[in-house]
């Protein structure tokens, strides 16, 4: 049914953008005015004059990040921490306020937290991770260089590190602080390296090392580097147990420790699944199974078995890539929810799925997989 | 990544009890003083990359690192600490050269050596001699000798003095390395540094030299006359350089030659004077204050006078006296002596003798020696001989068992 065009709604929808451009310029007036506040050092205004601003908009990022670093800059150290563990938890695609939670640990000593932090802050934009990797692999090279002067050996038989190649360009995010660094007169939000945009795009990325990638001559999409004879190929989110470094994007990182590392485990255990089915691995598919896995329909575990060898080893190449990966976990029992785009043999299917995992030992099974809507 | 630096840490904090301040001043000298070298520059710039990590600036030591290595690319020590710097921003250090085990094992002993380099280093910038103190075999330099050295072997340092109208003044100390059997040379071949009091011989041309040996070499006087009485063997005993491939060698590493780094090398050899340059060698130093030391001198200079006398008497017997029984004198027996010390007396003709320029070096060990050289000029004449007399102690009383020319 189409709106006629009165007059009416006209005026309506003019008043409607006359009072968004209005709320846009009061919110940019706050930013602007907090933002003196803070270069001026008048805190407590700053932090008044926020906390005023956040009873309308308690959601807002900007200001949320604001009260973070004024309550770091006032010495307020716990109370920074919890705004930007929160921050964290809410806007899990940006870097800067796991940055900034790092630099407060860091003040406090606790030097293995701003390392979670800041790995955590890593993630949200997997290319700066693929880069800090490679930084890393290029420093330990260099570091091997030296050792080798140092103790008189010759390094020109040494192999030269394989560095992960990114395929993709990442679409900028629209939870992007936009004022955050630039209105800021000291440099502790600044992310280190400054990072433009947290990515939710698909990028997958994968460690050289420990990839288990099969090539697939599909359409070239994101990827994999090293070790991986393939070309362009598509695929993999292959990881290891490392904390994630690849693929999609917010790893729902909890900057906690104890939940911190439970996550981290578990989401290992997922990519590992989706390792072993894109390398058509039937046997370690299988084994990411717990034995009271809820077959769908309730078959058989051995005709579930059957029907998933048939369905994966009779795939000449698959492919399955996962994005918005978010972990929710308490104790030995987690909730895994992402969306999975899956492609084999011309076949491609894109759906929000959930795993929940149960800890056995060591290793986190899947008990249920289900499909959401 | 975050790295921790836990074992570089562990060797900073030993560089916090570094008085810095101290060795800066010890070290101004040399570039003030040589400022054309680069002597003890590169090593000062290694102690304060570990004052930079002491102090968890490490990006700034990684950058001092990256200008030592480029500067002095065969100073492995530096390399080292350059490896555990760039390591560090991979991943945690837990060690000083923080290299995996079966690298190091390719390379032998070597990262050990580097370490025992780097704590000797250390160790004896921390540790320094007292303010105005002197190595007690000093006891008193005429002014013949404008310079003197003294090693440290227990220390890997040399010791470079001034010797200056007011006394000796420490100009400059460096890092050296020994033999790889240490000390206490007595075997031709024993892969041993020699101890005693020596003095540089020659100036060899670094032309002539093999590129092993560096930037020179200064041949020294072993086996010295107690050398010689001991029976000792062996020779060729220098103070030399480093070849182009490493900039310094462990602390245990030579055939029994004093090695050091190339521009420290170059300064002695610009510095000091062949043939009245003593280098004294001693397992360990003992500082002393110079009042001391002068206080030493007296009761021997009493005896050196009463010999003094004695030959201005004329008294052959009593002259006699003086000498050991199984004295030498360039091959002859006492006996044999006897005829070149009456000829002496002749020509003095009953002249009082003043002894000028008097050094006395002593030298203690199983026995208690004394170096001491002069002139012996008589009243009226402007010349005489410059003479080495080695004297040994025998209870409490001093003897000669050598004389001759230095």
């Amino acid at each position: 049914m189409k709106h006629a065009r009165t007059p009416l709604f006209s005026l309506v929808r003019l008043i409607a953008i006359a009072l968004s451009l209005h709320l846009s310029l009061a919110i940019a007036d706050d930013y602007s005015d907090i933002a003196d506040l803070m270069r001026a050092g008048r805190l407590p205004e700053a932090l008044a004059r926020t906390d005023q601003a956040l009873s309308a908009r308690p959601k807002d990022a900007q200001l949320r990040f604001f009260k973070g670093i004024i309550q770091r800059d006032s010495g307020k150290a716990n109370d920074a921490i919890t705004t930007f563990t929160r921050m964290g938890e809410d806007f899990p695609d940006m870097p800067e306020p796991f940055n900034n939670l790092a630099v407060v640990y860091a003040s406090l000593g606790q030097y293995d937290k701003a390392r979670t932090a800041l790995e955590s802050a890593l993630h949200t934009n997997p290319s700066y991770a693929t880069a800090h990797e490679n930084l890393a692999d290029i420093y330990a090279k260099l570091a091997s260089q030296a050792y080798s002067r140092a103790l008189q050996l010759d390094t020109n038989s040494a192999t030269p590190p394989k560095l992960a190649l990114i395929r993709e360009l990442s679409a900028p995010s629209s939870t992007k602080l936009q004022h955050a660094t630039a209105a800021l007169p000291a440099a502790p939000a600044q992310p280190a390296p400054a990072l433009p945009t947290p990515a939710p795009a698909p990028v997958a990325i994968a460690k050289p090392a420990p990839i288990t990638a099969a090539p697939v001559p599909a359409k070239p999409v994101a990827v994999a580097a090293a070790p991986v004879k393939a070309a362009p190929a598509p695929v993999v989110t292959a990881t290891t147990a490392k904390p994630a470094p690849a693929a999609a994007t917010a790893a729902a990182a909890v900057p906690s420790k104890a939940a911190t590392t439970a996550n981290r485990d578990i989401e290992a255990a997922v990519r590992a699944w989706v390792s072993a089915w894109t390398a058509r691995d039937v046997r370690s598919y299988l084994a990411s199974y717990a034995r009271d896995f809820a077959t769908p329909g309730g078959i058989s575990r051995s005709s579930w078995e059957e029907e998933r060898r048939k369905r994966i080893a009779g795939k000449s190449n698959i492919s399955v890539k996962l994005n918005n990966l978010t972990i929710s976990s308490t104790g030995n029992k987690a909730t895994v929810r992402f969306r999975q785009d899956y492609r084999a043999n011309g076949l491609s299917i894109s759906s929000r799925k959930v795993l929940e995992l149960s800890k056995s030992g060591e290793r986190w099974l899947i008990v249920k997989e289900s499909i959401s809507n | 990544m975050l790295g921790t630096v836990l074992g570089l840490a562990a060797m900073a904090s030993s560089v916090q009890a570094l008085n810095l301040r101290n060795a800066d001043q010890n070290a101004a000298p040399n570039v003030e003083s040589l400022s054309r070298s680069i002597d003890g520059v590169p090593e000062a710039q290694l102690i304060g990359i570990y004052k930079l990590i002491g102090q968890g600036r490490q990006r700034e030591a990684l950058e001092k690192a990256g200008k030592l290595v480029a500067a002095v690319p065969n100073f492995q020590l530096a390399q080292l600490v350059y490896g555990d710097l760039l390591a560090a921003r991979a991943r945690p250090v837990n060690s000083v050269g923080d290299i995996p085990d079966d690298v190091a094992r390719s390379a032998g002993n070597t990262l050990n050596d580097l370490r025992e380099e780097a704590q000797r280093r250390l160790k004896a910038l921390r540790e320094r001699p007292p303010a105005g103190t002197i190595p007690s075999q000093f006891l008193e330099l005429s002014q013949k000798s404008r310079h003197a050295i003294a090693v440290d072997a227990s220390r890997s340092r040399l010791y470079l003095f001034e010797n200056t109208p007011t006394g000796l003044v420490l100009v400059a100390d460096y890092y050296i390395s020994v033999g790889k059997a240490g000390t206490s040379k007595s075997t031709e071949g024993d892969q041993r540094t020699p101890l005693g009091v020596y003095y540089i011989t020659s100036n060899l041309n670094r032309k002539v030299l093999k590129d092993f040996y560096g930037s020179g070499a200064l041949p020294l006087s072993y086996p010295n006359i107690l050398d010689a009485r001991r029976g000792k063997t062996g020779g060729g005993i220098w103070l030399h350089g480093t070849p182009s491939t490493q900039f310094s060698r462990p602390p245990l590493a030579t055939d029994g030659c004093v090695v050091m780094a190339n521009p420290d090398l170059e300064t002695i050899i610009r510095t000091v004077e062949v043939r009245s340059t003593p280098v004294v060698i001693a397992p360990q130093l003992e500082w002393i204050e110079p009042l001391k030391a002068h206080a030493a001198v007296q009761p021997f200079e009493t005896t050196l006078h009463a010999w003094r006398n004695a030959k201005t008497a004329g008294d052959v017997g009593q002259i006699l006296s003086f000498y050991t029984p199984d004295f030498t004198s360039n091959g002859k027996t006492l006996t044999q002596w006897t005829p070149t010390l009456k000829a002496e007396l002749s020509k003095v003709q009953g002249r009082t003798i003043q002894l000028k320029d008097v050094s006395y070096l002593r030298w203690t060990d199983t026995a208690d020696t004394m170096v001491v050289t002069f002139g012996e000029v008589a009243d009226g004449t402007r010349t005489g001989l410059t003479k080495r007399q080695y004297w040994m102690r025998q209870g409490d009383q001093w003897k000669i068992f050598f004389e001759g020319t230095p």
